[in-house]
C-alpha cells in the first residue's frame, strides 16, 4: 500500500501509539494578575485606556498595540455589562459524547471598551439574538478564586 | 516599500494526494510531493540550493521540531534550509519565504514543500487546536476551534443579512470544483440541501461546511529569472506578496471583515503594480477551511464588494466558467485540508491555470494573473500572493 491507495481505517497502516507528554503552568501576567484581583474583591472589569490612542484595550494589556505605550499605571474599572456582538449554538460535550442539551456561546462587547469577552449565556437559544443587552453573574464573593471562571455566566438585561 | 529588482519564477510544482490517513510518513509525503515539483521543473536535488519547509501547530504530527524533522525528505539534507510558519496561513507564506531568499539575490533556486500529517494526532487533531486561546481568559471556558469560526460566521451573516443557504453554496461549488481534481478528498457532487441537512456542528456552521482532516504535502520550485528562463518557456512569475498579522485578541476585531487579508491584499498588488483587483485578478484560490470564509476572504481581497460575495456566487460569478473563478481546484473543501499543504496547493493550482495545465479544471479565457490567498494563526493572518506571466 502506499500513495496511490487510500487507507479508509486508522487499522489498515502499521503505527506505533506513543503520547506527547507535556504540561504547562501559565503566569497570568502583570495585566492578568490585576484583571484577576479586580475580578474577586470588587466584581469589576480591569481594563487599560490609552489616552493618546482613546482605546481601552479589553482584555487589558500594559501595552497599547497602536502606540506602544506603557499602560501599566493606566487603568479604568468598568461594570460586567455589554451586548452580544456574534453567537454560537453548540452541543454541551463536558464528556466528549453526543448531547442533546445545547448551550449559547457568545462573543460579549463589554460597555466603555474597545473590547469585550468570551462567555455563556442563560438565554435558549431561540430566544438569543445579536445585539441583546447581557450582563455578567458572578461566583459569591467568597467563591471566587480569581479567574475568568469567577464569572459563571451571563444573563438577558431586563428592561 | 520598495520596488525589488530581481524577478523570481515558479518553474515547477507537486502535490500528493489529500487523505484523512495516510500511509506514509511526513518525510515520506514531503519527498513525494517535492521529487514531483523537482521532475516538472526538470531539475535535480543537487540544482537547488536552499530549501523553504513550512508546516503547521507540532502537535498535529507530533513531533517537536517538525521542521528539522522533514527536512531530508524535504530535500534540505546539507543545504540551507528554514521553516516557513504562521499557521493556516504558512503555506502562502511559504513561497513569501522562498521569493525572498531568490529576490535577495543570496539564491538562484529553491525548493519550497509545505507538510501536514493530522491524521497522527488522536483521538482527533482539534486537541492540538484547543491550546491556541488565551490560557487565561478563554481556555477555562473550554472553546474550541468550531466556535471561533461559528461566531465569525454568525456575526458576518448578521452584518450583511446573508442565509445560510448561500454560505451551503460554497461547499456545493468547491466540492463538484474537486471531482475533477485527482488529488482531492472530499470531492461530491451535493445540494444546498444536502449541506444544510447535515449535521450542525455550531449553529450557524454544519458539517458539510467544515473543510475535512488530512494528511499531504505540496511543493514548488522558485527560480531566478536567468535560471527560470534557461530551463522553461512557461515561467510563472511571481509578481506580488503580502502579509499581514492582525491582534491575537480574536474578539477585539471586526469580525465581519477580514481587514488584515485587504492589508495583505493591498501589499500584494501594489507590488504587482495592479489598480482594479477585479478587473487584473482571472482566478483566484481564497482560503476555504470553512465554507464563509470563502466569500470572506474574497471581500478583504477586494475581489467582491463588502457583504456582495454571497451574491456573485449566487448568481455563478465565481464558478470555474464565470467571471472570477474561484477555488477552481475544489479547494480546502474539495480538496482537504492539510493545513500548511493545503495552502501550498494553491499556489499549484494558480501555476496551472496560468500555464494551462490544468486539466479539466482548466478555467477558460487564458488566465494571465492568478491569486492564492491563505490565512491562519488565531484568525489573525492574511496571505497573499499574486503570480502572473
Amino acid at each position: 500500500m502506499g500513495i496511490r491507495e487510500k487507507p479508509t481505517r486508522m487499522d489498515q497502516v502499521q503505527s506505533w501509539r506513543a503520547d506527547f507528554p507535556v504540561e504547562y503552568l501559565y503566569t497570568t501576567g502583570v495585566a492578568g494578575e490585576r484583571f484577576a484581583k479586580t475580578l474577586r474583591e470588587r466584581g469589576m472589569l480591569a481594563a487599560t485606556r490609552c489616552q493618546r490612542c482613546g482605546v481601552t484595550y479589553l482584555p487589558p494589556r500594559i501595552y497599547c498595540q497602536r502606540c506602544f505605550a506603557d499602560l501599566s499605571e493606566s487603568w479604568v474599572e468598568v461594570p460586567l455589562q455589554g451586548v452580544i456582538h456574534t453567537y454560537t449554538v453548540v452541543p454541551v460535550r463536558a464528556t466528549g459524547e453526543p448531547s442533546q442539551s445545547l448551550e449559547v456561546i457568545a462573543y460579549i462587547r463589554i460597555d466603555g471598551t474597545e473590547g469585550g469577552i468570551l462567555g455563556r449565556v442563560a438565554v435558549s437559544p431561540e430566544a438569543v439574538y445579536i445585539g441583546m443587552a447581557v450582563e455578567g453573574v458572578l461566583a459569591p464573593p467568597a467563591e471566587r478564586r480569581g479567574a475568568v471562571t469567577d464569572i459563571r455566566y451571563f444573563k438577558p438585561i431586563l428592561s | 516599500m520598495r520596488r525589488i529588482r530581481r524577478k523570481v519564477a515558479v518553474v515547477g510544482a507537486g502535490l500528493t494526494l489529500f487523505m484523512r490517513r495516510a500511509l506514509e510518513t511526513g518525510k515520506e509525503l514531503s519527498y513525494y510531493a517535492a521529487s514531483q515539483a523537482l521532475e516538472s521543473a526538470g531539475l535535480r536535488l543537487r540544482d537547488i540550493e536552499a530549501v523553504v519547509v513550512s508546516s503547521g501547530p507540532d502537535a498535529f504530527d507530533g513531533v517537536h521540531m517538525k521542521g528539522e524533522w522533514l527536512s531530508d525528505g524535504a530535500g534540505g539534507y546539507c543545504k540551507p534550509i528554514m521553516r516557513s510558519y504562521v499557521g493556516g496561513g504558512s503555506g502562502v507564506f511559504s513561497i513569501i519565504h522562498g521569493w525572498y531568499m531568490v529576490a535577495s539575490g543570496m539564491f538562484d533556486t529553491v525548493l519550497v514543500v509545505a507538510e501536514e500529517k493530522m491524521s497522527s494526532c488522536q483521538p482527533h487533531p482539534q486537541g492540538a487546536f484547543l491550546t491556541i486561546f488565551d490560557h487565561t481568559l478563554e481556555r477555562p471556558l473550554g472553546p474550541n476551534l468550531l466556535w471561533i469560526f461559528a461566531l465569525e460566521q454568525s456575526r458576518y451573516m448578521h452584518t450583511y443579512g446573508i442565509s445560510n443557504e448561500e454560505i451551503a453554496l460554497v461547499s456545493v461549488k468547491n466540492k463538484r470544483n474537486a471531482l475533477n481534481h485527482p488529488c482531492a478528498q472530499v470531492a461530491a457532487e451535493l445540494t444546498v440541501q444536502d449541506v444544510l441537512s447535515s449535521e450542525v456542528v455550531a449553529w450557524p456552521v454544519h458539517r458539510l461546511m467544515v473543510s475535512p482532516v488530512s494528511d499531504g504535502a505540496a511543493a514548488i520550485v522558485l527560480a531566478s529569472e536567468h535560471v527560470a528562463k534557461r530551463i522553461t518557456d512557461k515561467p510563472v512569475w511571481v509578481e506580488g506578496v503580502g502579509w499581514c498579522l492582525d491582534t491575537s485578541y480574536w474578539g477585539n476585531r471586526d469580525l465581519a471583515y477580514p481587514r488584515y487579508v485587504e492589508y495583505a491584499a493591498r501589499m500584494a498588488y501594489e507590488m504587482a503594480g495592479i489598480r482594479e483587483p477585479r478587473k487584473e485578478i482571472h482566478v483566484v484560490e481564497p482560503y476555504d477551511p470553512f465554507a464563509y470564509k470563502e466569500l470572506h476572504h474574497l471581500e478583504g481581497l477586494l475581489l467582491a464588494e463588502r457583504g456582495k460575495a454571497a451574491e456573485d456566487l449566487v448568481n455563478g460569478r465565481f464558478d470555474r466558467d464565470g467571471e472570477l473563478p474561484s477555488c477552481p481546484s475544489g479547494g480546502l473543501m474539495g480538496v482537504g485540508n492539510p493545513i500548511a499543504a493545503a495552502g501550498l496547493m494553491k499556489v499549484c493550482e494558480i501555476f496551472w491555470q496560468l500555464r494551462g495545465e490544468a486539466g479539466k479544471r482548466q478555467v477558460p479565457g487564458n488566465p494571465k494573473k492568478g491569486l492564492a490567498q491563505a490565512w491562519g494563526d488565531l484568525m489573525q493572518i492574511g496571505t497573499v500572493v499574486v503570480l502572473g506571466r
